[in-house]
């Protein structure tokens, strides 16, 4: 920088030599600052209201996502809970039932009608154990299904038992008839 | 101290920004007169510079959410003062560095014998100086633009602007001289 231009910046104070209408000026910039159209910008254009939009709809959709996971697997752990205790029931009584179905097959004092007679009433029971475990794949939750189905067991028992007293009563009647003839 | 610099006038300043509007009275009234002689350096005109300075206090006072004492408020302020002056010498199609054509009539070895140079004469040789160069000047001496800057501002290259102003400078002290 050479003299000159030392010499102008230092006195360069100088050069405002004019003053500004200071009243006319401010009136006319007041009117422009109240400007009865105010510049409105919409919600949406805002983009920290789209970021935080964008982060409400993320986790709105994460927590959709994960409730459904959590659901289906709380859902299959039920299922398989429940349909562990639906097998074990089913393989007990099962064995139970068709042990002593058996022991109805081979009474030798049941006549070969009794025994259709009786095995129909059992494969109507059967049905209805088939309905029921269907019934119960719909709708695992509900522990009346599941009373209903060894219900249905028990019923089964419950008939061939009586039938099986009621033959062996009748053996046992006979051998007393026997025995007060001899 | 350069950050207490810019800190000045902090408080009327955040008060400007809520809008209070004695804050913004009060800022105005500091820097209208220096805003106001740069409008009439740059344009030349009376009333264009009026508009400008109004304009540039309106522009301020809505936008002052933006400004973060990056530099002074004064030199935020100014500019924008500068930038609508010469987006204002662009509308209405005055040549903003255009000063080829003085250029015949340079001369190669200006005296540059300063020291007696009387202060009323640099700002009547300004007066004399066509547009192009009156910026240049004002922007490099007056308001204390650095070439880079005066490029961003008037949309030329470092280099451009260093050539016309000294090309400026050397119109202005032949000026001068014959004064």
């Amino acid at each position: 920088m050479d003299n000159f231009e030392k010499h102008i910046r230092e006195n360069k104070a100088l050069f405002d030599e004019h003053k500004a209408d200071k009243a006319k000026l401010w009136a006319n910039i007041a009117s422009g600052l109240e400007d009865p159209n105010p510049k409105v910008v919409p919600l949406w254009r805002s983009p920290i209201l789209r970021v935080a939009a964008s982060i409400v709809l993320l986790f709105g959709i994460t927590t959709i996502i994960g409730v459904s996971l959590m659901n289906k697997t709380d859902y299959n752990t039920q299922n398989n809970i429940v349909s562990q205790e639906l097998l074990d029931i089913d393989m007990h009584y099962k064995s139970l039932v068709s042990y002593q179905v058996q022991l109805v097959k081979n009474h030798p004092k049941l006549s070969d009608g009794d025994k259709e007679e009786f095995l129909l009433f059992m494969d109507e029971l059967d049905k209805e154990y088939e309905l029921l475990k269907l019934e119960m794949k719909k709708n695992l939750d509900n522990e009346l299904v599941l009373e209903a189905i060894i219900a249905n067991y028990k019923k089964r028992i419950e008939l061939i038992e009586n039938l099986l007293h009621q033959i062996n009563d009748s053996k046992l009647i006979n051998e007393d008839y026997d025995g007060y003839t001899l | 101290m350069e950050t207490n610099i810019r800190f000045t006038h902090k408080e009327l300043v955040e008060r400007s920004k809520s809008g209070d509007r004695n804050s913004q009275y009060r800022l105005y009234e500091l820097y209208v007169d220096a805003m106001y002689n740069i409008g009439i350096r740059m344009l030349g005109i009376k009333e264009d510079a009026e508009d400008i300075v109004q304009e540039s206090f309106v522009d301020a006072f809505r936008n002052l959410g933006s400004f973060k004492y990056e530099s002074t408020f004064g030199s935020w302020l100014k500019r924008i003062v500068v930038n609508k002056s010469i987006n204002h010498l662009k509308l209405k199609r005055i040549p903003i560095t255009s000063i080829e054509d003085h250029e015949f009539y340079l001369k190669e070895d200006v005296e540059e014998n300063v020291e007696a140079i009387d202060i009323k004469k640099v700002k009547m040789g300004l007066e004399k100086l066509p547009a192009g160069y009156k910026q240049i000047i004002s922007l490099y001496l007056i308001e204390g633009y650095d070439h880079l800057e005066i490029g961003e501002i008037l949309e030329i290259s470092t280099s451009t602007s260093k050539s016309q102003y000294h090309r400026a400078k050397k119109k202005l002290v032949e000026i001068i001289n014959t004064l």
